[in-house]
């Protein structure tokens, strides 16, 4: 019985940041990567399932990316995951989501898990659409948006709760194998203790490459995507501005600018 | 006269053979079981880990011995039981070694070489002593008795903060019982003593030898006066002998053999704490060896014999249940109480012949015995306990052990976990910009240097709250100006420097810590410079007794730190800083733990308010008994319980309480933000003073205008 989850590491902006020479994306220097907020939620559901079961759950994480991902899936592996992969070749380098299900579809080929975990969506880029077009690419059941599931290690079927618009649950069952995004709240996610970190030193983190999966370079990288970048930049500021003065002054200003607003 | 000379005590006078031989076999025993009791006490400190304090025993053994025999650790913070404690413990001494003489010759000397010196005036002096020892002890025990009776000492109730009534370990009446029947054996066996002394007395009245040199045994031959003045005759005082002898003689046995089972013990594990105190406990905790795979203690047996052998220690003198911050405000934790359930768990758990299995082992969880997880994350490792102990039991190393083994298994609030993962993100507890630590400096009028890019003479590490924390710059930045006006050649480590990590290691996240001391030893190891300073009292604790271990031993000698209090005080008295006024406050002055108890930096402070004019008014609780401020050991990152008294604002009443106090002069960042905050939330102190820094202070003095009305309000920078 295996759990693959796949996780990303984000990018979240320092203070000052500048946007890239290209204009395409912020310079990396201004980055700080951590891994994303909802793998943490995903990577303990696939935990407590593995804790819950008599021992023959492994949980298998992955990752696409660049050397610098193996930090973040050390976390993981501090976590308590068993294994680690890291999908990289630098003909991946500007691909979108769509790329991504490709890739891990192939993993999941290679692995054949018998669920599948992924965030609901990235906090750097939110596209929430890599979950989800991995199921796509694999034919799979799927389910966006979980926030309570019920499944044992090897079972047919999974009942979960996904979290829809406007307060409103709808409770479903699905055929395993499945995918699942995984919001953020529903468990607790444990702490990666420093130390914990380090000991996972020792655990394996296998690097695939294109080879290794079976996919052809040219279904990767910018011009394999059915979306690109066209240009990153900081909008012009908003209107909002802070009104000086005494009270009276104040409030006689604001009465100004609600007329301007009006129009009257 | 050759008489006098021969006078002794004819030992077992008119007993029968068997009775003899009946009292041998009863000491034979005792001593059995005593030295049965001792085998087992060992064999439990030695299912601990082992500790490397074996060396230099000659020292340490003359440490301990000085120690006992001032009762230097005793006295403080209750002379009176410390006199009262050196009146038995002497007593007892004498008593001891009265005995063994006996026994030296009785038993050895006299059997094996025919030697006897146990007689004339030696034996007359021998009277003398032990007879005003006897004195001593029921007079001592006679305080304890009255102490424990009618004083009702809050540090004496052995109820405990973490447990409700109902809980089986609740009260602790057992304690109690075994405190009085460890008084009423003790002064039955002195009272019982003289008696029989006085009884032996009145029945051989008529041998000269004898009564002529009763008053060599004042207190028994004045008690022989008296029960003759009641009517007792030779013939009674013979039979009253009699059974008396065997009373005392039986309690006297029963006593050493019950020694290692009972609270007696505390005679030698006390004397071995002692001798195995570690005068960095607490300032420096202990390294995870590379090797050992899990941080932290889960098990009993996880505990070293030296934390086992302190445990037994404890007698339960209350002093840090006194002294301690967190149990002073309502927290489920008495540092005592850890101690004690730890022992009462070892007792239970590691007595017996064979270990138990690992699963009953834990020394976590609601079970007795155990600790709770919240009263571990009570503690903020001020060391007021261990630095009042008197008999060196070290608590904060084991409850930071302990905290270990919850940060691996993610027991901590929530939003701690947050704080630990932005310091390991960020470098910093304030989750900003590495970029910005060096951001203060923007509003000096001087450039500051960068000290990994040129040589300095100082280098300053600032600290997360003296760089990050708004209020908190101004300090800094005063701070820097009266460097840079005393023309001291300093530069910071900027987006180089990282949390120090004194917090983050006493919080128990010992994986973190490592990753914080090594990167700032990189950093360090790559300057040029002769000292380290700092306004932060917790960076400099740690960079002084703990980044040495963490370094190449070649280069320890780097961690030269001083804290600011020092460096501005020579900086003044060596004239490199002209005071231009006085100031008239009447102020009190808190020694942040760091600083005062961690590493003894009680009177620069002082001084330096002196020199600028201020009056100290002391707080009741001062210098080595300064009450925390609730900030320490990572609290500064867990919000205090809601509706319970926070220690700080614990401290502003303290300080409310003095008349007429202007200022309550602080030395650490972290100091400023919690009695600020404090001193606005407690009911009736806000007014009555202002919290400052001491930096504040002596700027203000500094940067005063030139009494001469020409001269420039600042002061010219030297280059």
């Amino acid at each position: 019985m295996k759990i693959l989850v796949a996780v990303k590491q984000v990018a979240a902006l320092d203070e000052d940041f500048e946007i890239r020479a290209d204009g395409l994306d912020v310079d990396e220097d201004f980055l700080l990567f951590d891994l994303n907020e909802w793998d943490d939620y995903s990577l303990e559901e696939a935990m407590k399932i593995k804790e819950a079961s008599n021992g023959d759950v492994e949980v298998v994480v992955v990752s696409i990316g660049p050397e610098r991902v193996d930090e973040s899936l050390r976390k993981c592996l501090a976590k308590g995951a068993d294994r680690a992969l890291r999908v990289w070749d630098d003909a991946i380098e500007g691909s979108d989501s769509s790329v991504m299900a490709r890739l891990l579809a192939a993993v999941v080929r290679k692995e054949a898990p018998d669920m599948v975990f992924a965030g609901v969506q990235s906090s750097d880029h939110a596209f929430a659409a890599t979950g989800i077009g991995l199921a796509g690419e694999l034919g799979w059941p799927h389910a966006a948006v979980v926030n309570a599931l019920d499944y044992a290690p090897g079972a047919r079927q999974a009942t979960l709760k996904r979290e829809l618009e406007g307060g409103v649950s709808q409770s479903v069952t699905l055929q395993c194998p499945a995918v699942l995004t995984i919001q953020l709240g529903i468990n607790t996610p444990r702490y990666a203790s420093l130390r914990g970190i380090k000991q996972a030193n020792a655990k394996p983190i296998d690097v695939l490459g294109l080879d290794d999966l079976g996919v052809p370079a040219t279904t990767v990288g910018v011009d394999a995507s059915l979306s690109r970048v066209r240009r990153m930049y900081i909008p012009p500021k908003g209107r909002a501005q802070m009104i000086e003065g005494s009270p009276d002054q104040q409030a006689a200003r604001l009465v100004e600018i609600i007329r301007e607003f009006k129009g009257a | 006269m050759d008489a006098t000379a021969q006078t002794t005590r004819i030992l077992f006078e008119q007993f029968s053979p068997w009775a003899i031989n009946l009292f041998y076999a009863f000491g034979y025993a005792a001593i059995a079981c005593f030295l049965y009791g001792c085998y087992v006490q060992v064999r439990k400190y030695r299912r601990g880990q082992p500790d490397a304090s074996w060396g230099q025993l000659a020292a340490r053994f003359g440490d301990m011995a000085r120690t006992m025999l001032t009762h230097r650790t005793l006295k403080r913070r209750d002379h009176a039981a410390g006199a009262a404690h050196a009146m038995i413990f002497f007593s007892f001494i004498a008593l001891f070694v009265g005995t063994a003489t006996i026994t030296l010759e009785v038993d050895i000397l006299k059997p094996l070489f025919g030697i006897t010196f146990w007689k004339g005036g030696f034996y007359l002096l021998f009277s003398l002593v032990l007879d005003l020892a006897g004195l001593g002890l029921i007079g001592g025990l006679l305080y304890m008795m009255y102490r424990r009776k009618w004083m009702a000492l809050p540090k004496l109730d052995y109820t405990r903060p973490d447990r409700q009534p109902g809980d089986p370990d609740y009260d602790r009446s057992a304690y109690r019982r075994e405190d009085w029947a460890f008084l009423w054996t003790l002064i039955l066996i002195g009272i019982t003593g003289y008696v029989l002394e006085a009884s032996r007395l009145v029945w051989l009245s008529g041998d000269a030898g004898v009564w002529d040199s009763r008053f060599w045994s004042p207190v028994g031959a004045l008690l022989a006066h008296s029960l003759m003045g009641l009517g007792l005759d030779a013939s009674g005082a013979g039979t009253l002998r009699g059974g008396l002898w065997w009373f005392h003689g039986l309690l006297a046995l029963s006593f050493i053999a019950l020694i290692p089972f009972t609270k007696v013990k505390h005679i030698f594990t006390a004397s071995a704490s002692l001798m195995f105190r570690d005068p960095l406990a607490g300032r420096r905790l202990p390294k995870v060896p590379e090797t050992q795979e899990a941080a932290g203690y889960e098990a009993i047996t996880d505990l070293t014999w030296k934390n086992l052998l302190h445990l037994d220690a404890c007698t339960k003198c209350g002093r840090c249940h006194e002294a301690c911050p967190a149990r002073t405000v309502g927290t489920p934790l008495s540092p005592r109480d850890v101690i004690l359930s730890l022992r009462e768990f070892a007792n239970h758990a590691l007595s017996a012949s064979s270990l138990p299995d690992k699963a009953e082992l834990s020394i976590h969880g609601k079970g007795p015995g155990q600790v709770f997880m919240e009263t571990l994350w009570s503690c903020r490792t001020c060391l007021a306990c261990v630095e009042i102990c008197p008999v060196a039991v070290e608590h904060v190393p084991i409850i930071v052990q302990m905290r270990r083994k919850l940060v691996e298994e993610g027991e901590m609030e929530p939003i701690l976990q947050k704080t630990l993962q932005t310091i390991h993100k960020t470098g910093n507890s304030f989750g900003e910009s590495k970029r910005k630590r060096g951001a203060w400096t923007k509003g000096l009028p001087f450039p500051v240097k960068d000290a990994r890019k040129e040589p300095v003479e100082t280098l300053w590490f600032v600290g997360d709250y003296a760089a990050f924390d708004p209020r908190n710059q101004k300090v800094t930045q005063a701070f820097a100006r009266l460097l840079h006006t005393a023309g001291e050649d300093f530069g910071l480590l900027l987006d180089g420097e990282l949390n120090a990590g004194n917090d983050v290691r006493r919080v128990g996240e010992e994986g973190l810590y490592e990753h914080l001391a090594s990167s700032n030893i990189a950093t360090l190891e790559g300057c040029e410079f002769k000292r380290i300073v700092t306004t932060d009292p917790h960076s400099f604790n740690t960079i002084r007794n703990e980044y040495p271990e963490f370094a190449d031993p070649a280069l320890r000698g780097l961690f030269q730190i001083e804290h600011y209090s020092t460096v501005l005080l020579k900086l003044i008295q060596s004239g490199r800083l002209t005071l231009k006024k006085r100031l008239s406050h009447r102020v009190t002055f808190h020694d942040p733990c760091h600083l005062g108890r961690f590493n003894k930096g009680y009177d620069a402070p002082r001084e330096l308010l002196a020199l600028i004019g201020c009056t100290l008014v002391e707080m009741p609780r001062n210098r080595d008994n300064s009450f925390c401020c609730g900030a320490g050991g990572g609290r500064i990152w867990i919000p205090d319980p809601v509706g319970m008294e926070k220690p700080a604002q614990n401290r502003m009443k303290e300080a409310a309480g003095l008349p007429d106090i202007d200022v309550f002069v602080v030395a650490c960042p972290k100091d400023l933000t919690m009695f600020e905050d404090a001193l606005k939330t407690t009911p009736g102190c806000e007014g009555r003073f202002v919290v400052r820094e001491l930096i504040e202070l002596i700027a203000e003095c500094v940067e005063a205008a030139d009494p001469a009305p020409a001269a420039p309000a600042e002061a010219p920078a030297l280059a």
